[in-house]
């Protein structure tokens, strides 16, 4: 756990939360200390932060291979293990099994990236959180992580950048 | 508009045409911007503002699915299929029918949303979430009609897999297993596809409510806050969500034909079945979006800032394209039954054509041919709400009638003289007046729950969206914010 307390910046605009990003990190506050919460989704390129990368994609492609096996175990398995003969007509019709591969590869792959988001966000969280209620009404605001001794000039720093409120603030219920 | 030339030869606009040419401009949602607070105040009165009139038509629509869908068909479990009109030859008819309908219906949501979105289509905004819902709701209501054809829905199970009493697996070649599969993954998928960007308005109506509401809101919206990593893998899997879930949407349909194409039946026997149901089921799709887009901008507070006449424009337009590509097809299936000459094909287009019922032929022509093609060239036409209430429903009864006469007027007078029969629905009509209480009663019921707008969506285009001076005239350009 880092030294030092959370606080909350609110501000209006876009602009100066990238402005004060990088004003923060001129201070001494890494990225990994600072969190963005805002009410519209802003790429890290506007904000001026490392892209991170995400495991969405590799949990599609985990569930299109997992119900791309399901489809091989139900298609070919299931022939196996209850062979119906019927004259003239192949065991394994490769064409037909096609339909049902399709099928439950883009189910597991639908299926995996819903729970890929679910997963990654460690949803559901109902806990407490550092949130204001009016971010969802516009604002945006800086979650920061502050060492006792930068407090005094990182607020200062904020308010001269536009920052509406700021302030030490503590995890609540939302 | 008038213009004057100036020596250059490049007409310059008089200062009342640019007035009015930016008044044309504010008539777009995406250039009409207002404050985000307002906008969640406008969307949480939509839900929250609820005439004693609403509530009576919810209360009809419950007695109407109780009595109409739940009742009829338990009627129908305990007296047996007889109490339909099925009879020899005529075993798939009106719930089959029905069937194919309410799954054309759940195109629209996904076109809509989906397509519209990979081709960042920025009219879609506002209105993808009642699209999606749609999908939703008329999934819902044709996935049961497979169980009610069944009859004995009790042993329903078997064609889950598993080894059953009788040590058979279900036949994962045959079209039925294959429907229930599209239909799981598209039923699945589209819920899915409706809750991830509603998950950060979700949270946004936690944050305007109280009470059982905020209860509701605040289990639904998974605790989202609106960090940095949520919208991104919230945007990231949006994205995969709207490449992943068109082919889905193209599959399923086509595998809904593929139910009557596999067979050797005379008229359904068809090649082009899979694009023509497809395309069928855009064009009755966006019609009832549109029906429902009139529905919920004249019952709902605040609807008419988000729903414009740029909206029922474009959906307009749609409809009068997709009506060009059903004919196309319609055409295709005729001309080619009707020149090969093939005997037994050409006796049940005959039947259909020149027979008793030939006048349903007709009236699905005029309906889904005449209608459009005679009144959605007109602008004014296309930007008249009721008027695309009006047309978008003669063009869903146009499009039922169709699925009519593909299922059991196809079946019913068939090359064999000695296997006719005749066709009349009876439980089957009250099931269906059950099944539309049913989508119409989910409808109602969401609109009330869930944020009918995606107001995220609505502020990130506003955002996106600005005029730029070129010369002497303001013109819309649309940023690429994602």
């Amino acid at each position: 756990m880092p030294e030092g307390t959370t606080h909350l910046a609110i501000f209006n605009e876009v602009d100066p939360v990238a402005e004060a990003i990088h004003e923060l990190r001129e201070l001494g506050i890494p990225d990994n200390q600072m969190n963005i919460i805002s009410g519209l989704p802003y790429s890290a390129e506007m904000l001026g932060r490392e892209k991170s990368w995400s495991m969405i994609p590799k949990f599609s492609i985990i569930g299109f291979v997992l119900g791309f096996v399901l489809s091989i175990v139900l298609n070919w398995g299931s022939v196996l293990q209850y062979p119906l003969i019927v004259g003239n007509l192949p065991l394994f019709a490769i064409p037909t099994t096609i339909i049902v591969t399709f099928e439950l590869s883009m189910l597991g792959l639908l299926l995996f990236t819903f729970l890929g988001v679910v997963w990654e966000n460690a949803w559901p969280s109902w806990g407490k959180k550092v949130y204001r209620k009016d971010v969802s009404d516009g604002k945006i605001a800086i979650e920061f992580i502050c060492p006792p001794e930068i407090h005094t000039r990182v607020h200062e720093m904020l308010g001269a950048l536009g920052a509406e409120w700021v302030h030490r603030t503590e995890a609540t219920e939302i | 508009m008038t213009t004057e030339a100036v020596p250059s030869g490049i007409p310059v606009p008089h200062s009342n045409d640019v007035e009015s040419e930016e008044n044309d401009i504010r008539e777009h949602l995406m250039h009409d911007p207002r404050p985000r607070a307002e906008l969640n105040r406008m969307v949480m009165e939509s839900m929250q503002v609820t005439p004693k009139s609403f509530w009576v038509i919810v209360g009809i629509l419950a007695l109407l699915v109780a009595v109409c869908l739940f009742g009829a068909w338990l009627y129908m479990i305990m007296k047996g299929m007889g109490v339909a009109g099925i009879r020899r030859p005529t075993f798939w008819a009106m719930l089959i029918a029905n069937f194919v309908f309410w799954i054309g219906i759940s195109h629209a949501g996904t076109f809509v949303s989906a397509i519209l979105r990979v081709f960042k289509a920025e009219f879609r905004r506002p209105i993808t979430r009642a699209a999606e819902l749609m999908t939703a709701f008329g999934l819902a209501a044709g996935a049961m009609y497979p169980l009610i054809h069944l009859g004995r829905v009790w042993v329903g199970y078997w064609i889950i897999p598993y080894p059953n009493q009788r040590w058979l697996w279900p036949n994962f070649r045959s079209p039925l297993v294959w429907d229930l599969l599209a239909i799981t993954t598209y039923l699945l998928g589209s819920i899915m596809y409706i809750y991830l960007p509603l998950i950060p308005d979700l949270a946004m109506a936690r944050d305007h409510s109280t009470g059982w509401r905020y209860q509701f809101y605040r289990i639904l919206s998974f605790g989202f806050t609106g960090a940095e990593g949520e919208w991104q893998r919230i945007r990231t899997a949006i994205t995969i969500f709207a490449f992943a879930i068109i082919p889905v949407m193209f599959s399923v349909h086509t595998i809904v034909s593929w139910d009557f194409a596999m067979t050797k039946t005379p008229g359904w026997h068809s090649t082009i079945f899979g694009p023509f149901f497809i395309a069928g089921a855009i064009f009755s799709g966006v019609s009832a979006v549109a029906m429902i887009l009139f529905i919920v901008r004249a019952s709902m507070k605040n609807m008419d800032y988000f729903i414009r006449k740029e909206h029922f424009d474009a959906f307009g337009k749609l409809i009068l394209v997709f009506s060009f590509v059903w004919a196309y097809f319609y055409f295709n299936e005729f001309l080619l039954a009707w020149y090969a000459g093939d005997a037994s094909d050409q006796f049940v287009w005959n039947a259909i054509t020149q027979g008793p019922n030939a006048w349903l032929w007709y009236l699905m022509l005029v309906l889904n041919i005449g209608i459009p093609w005679l009144t959605l060239w007109n602008k004014k036409v296309r930007r008249t709400p009721w008027m695309l209430f009006v047309i978008g429903f003669l063009i869903n009864i146009g499009m039922y009638i169709e699925r009519y006469i593909i299922v059991p007027g196809m079946i019913t007078v068939n090359r064999f003289p000695f296997q006719w029969g005749e066709y009349g629905p009876r439980i089957e009509l009250v099931i269906s007046v059950g099944s539309l209480s049913l989508f119409l009663l989910l409808y109602a019921l969401a609109s009330r729950l869930i944020p009918l707008i995606p107001v995220w969506e609505v502020v990130e285009g506003q955002h996106a969206t600005q005029l730029r001076r070129i010369g002497k005239a303001k013109v819309p350009t649309v940023t690429n914010l994602e």
